[in-house]
């Protein structure tokens, strides 16, 4: 091949626009030509950066479209009822009612790992005033039989002492 | 006379103005400490029988308890309760470290025991941490349930609030009248006998267990508390975390481990030696059940929380990875969060 590539089919060739045998021919003319292959990475270089332009461009709308969108998206907002409407469909209804039923029956066991007693706050309550008794001036009087919020007697018979190895009393406390 | 043979007198009354003062303010203040003195062991050494007024008050109500008093000196007492109408009836028997709570309703009694009670080294180093903390001023006399009585602030040194105000019996220096103010200054427990009598007259079945038609059950059994923290931490069996912040004057002075339902639970007390928080821990995550209180939501760091209020009383539970934590105490709710804040590793 005597004649230089057109530009034209330089550029229809980066673009993959070439029929199979045309796309063959200058491959091997490219390889085989300096002044074309020249040619050729001077085009490639352009067209990358028209792309690399473009995908900037992409990410960043200009500020206007954007404010035209929102601005569509909230005059199209549905009326109150609308969306009253739109929870009551049983496609919507019938997993929120089941994700409320399974959260009220986990809901005493916030954050406990299944498999794991949750502990009545009664407990660290009645266990905090226990601790308290060798404080001066506490309260042994307010400790009273029941919990009177409820009126129900409240179950401490699962909470049994584990001996402290090596107990030893210090009176750094009072120095 | 010659005002020259005046002058020492002169001299002598301006050095009496000047240090007077300073005098009998000291005098006052060791006044105020014996008086502290006499006030926690006067509990074992009077007998009496009286009518005792204890309110807790929350941020928006309060819990008011009613009851008949028998004690006798030095640790044998019976309260049998008066008001709410649900309490009515229900007694409670303590025999030292022990304590009986009688439900007639549910026909059974419910035995408690508590060997903190009876820890009197413990009890002498709080005391000592009390003074620590704290300065004693004798307040104006008072007139309590007929009984003329002394009355005592204690004001804490750091901060210069008033968190307690005591008043003693004159004579016998039992205490008849007690108010506990929060960090706001608004009283958040008051104590107080609205009767009293002393006698060594009280008969042995006042304080007899009621045992034919009732169940005998046993309560927790709170053990030893050790004053040993590290000995404690290490008898939890993982790797514990304690808070890194503590208000001015706290100190970790007791804890003890517990199997509540199977779960080895850790649990720290902190005081300055009139108030108090404790720190219970658990590797088991179990949370906290918070059910039959109302639940208000906070944040602990980036961990979401939740507290309730019990009276005075402020819970504020949370997890840390697998740890799960209830903070109990009578502080502010800021500074409880602060001290949950501070639990890192």
């Amino acid at each position: 091949m005597k004649q230089h590539l057109k530009n034209e089919t330089i550029i229809d060739y980066l673009h993959g626009a070439l029929s199979p045998q045309e796309d063959a021919s200058v491959l091997a003319h490219i390889e085989a030509c300096e002044v074309c292959r020249a040619e050729f990475n001077a085009e490639a270089a352009l067209t990358e950066m028209l792309r690399s332009y473009a995908a900037q461009e992409e990410r960043e709308l200009p500020p206007t479209l954007k404010a035209n969108i929102w601005s569509r998206i909230r005059a199209a907002q549905p009326s109150p009822w609308d969306r009253i409407a739109a929870w009551l469909r049983p496609a919507v209804a019938v997993p929120v009612a089941a994700a409320i039923a399974l959260g009220a029956y986990f809901g005493t066991t916030y954050m406990t790992p299944r498999g794991a007693p949750s502990i009545e706050a009664a407990y660290y309550l009645q266990d905090h005033a226990a601790l308290n008794s060798t404080i001066p001036f506490s309260d042994r009087s307010s400790i009273t039989p029941v919990d009177i919020e409820n009126g129900t007697a409240i179950d401490t018979t699962q909470q049994t002492a584990v001996n402290v190895e090596a107990a030893s009393y210090t009176a750094d406390a009072t120095q | 006379m010659r005002l020259s043979k005046l002058r020492p007198l002169a001299v002598l009354a301006l050095a009496g103005a000047l240090i007077g003062p300073a005098f009998v303010a000291r005098a006052q203040a060791q006044d105020a400490m014996q008086l502290l003195r006499d006030a926690v062991s006067a509990y074992s050494k009077y007998s009496y029988v009286g009518q005792v007024q204890n309110v807790d008050f929350g941020t928006s109500r309060a819990l008011a308890v009613l009851f008949r008093i028998e004690h006798r000196a030095p640790d044998l007492t019976r309260r049998w309760y008066l008001a709410p109408e649900s309490l009515y009836g229900e007694s409670i028997i303590s025999n030292g470290d022990t304590s009986y709570d009688v439900d007639p309703h549910n026909n059974r009694v419910v035995v408690v025991k508590d060997d903190a009670i009876d820890d009197q080294v413990a009890e002498d180093d709080n005391f000592g941490l009390l003074l620590h903390n704290y300065r004693a001023v004798m307040g104006p006399e008072d007139n309590i349930a007929g009984r003329r009585a002394y009355s005592v602030l204690l004001v804490n040194k750091h901060n210069g609030a008033t968190v307690m105000r005591i008043s003693v019996d004159a004579q016998t220096k039992v205490v008849l009248e007690k108010e506990r103010y929060a960090a706001s200054g608004s009283v958040s427990h008051q104590m107080h006998f609205e009767s009293i009598s002393y006698t060594n007259a009280l008969p042995n079945d006042l304080f007899a267990v009621p045992t034919s038609g009732y169940a005998r059950v046993n309560g927790p059994n709170h053990g030893i508390p050790s004053a040993d923290l590290q000995a404690v931490v290490r008898t939890a069996g993982f790797q514990a975390l304690g808070p890194k912040y503590l208000p001015e004057g706290f100190l970790p002075i007791a804890g003890d481990v517990s199997d509540i339902k199977g779960v080895r639970t850790l649990h720290l007390l902190y005081s300055d030696g009139l108030r108090t928080v404790s720190i219970f821990e658990n590797a088991r995550g179990s949370a906290v059940d918070l059910d039959s209180y109302t639940v208000h939501q906070t944040s602990v760091r980036s961990h979401s929380a939740q507290y309730v209020l019990e009276g005075p009383t402020t819970l504020l539970a949370w997890a840390q990875g697998n740890l799960h934590f209830a903070l109990v105490g009578e502080l502010s709710r800021d500074e409880m969060v602060r001290i949950a804040s501070s639990v890192t590793p």
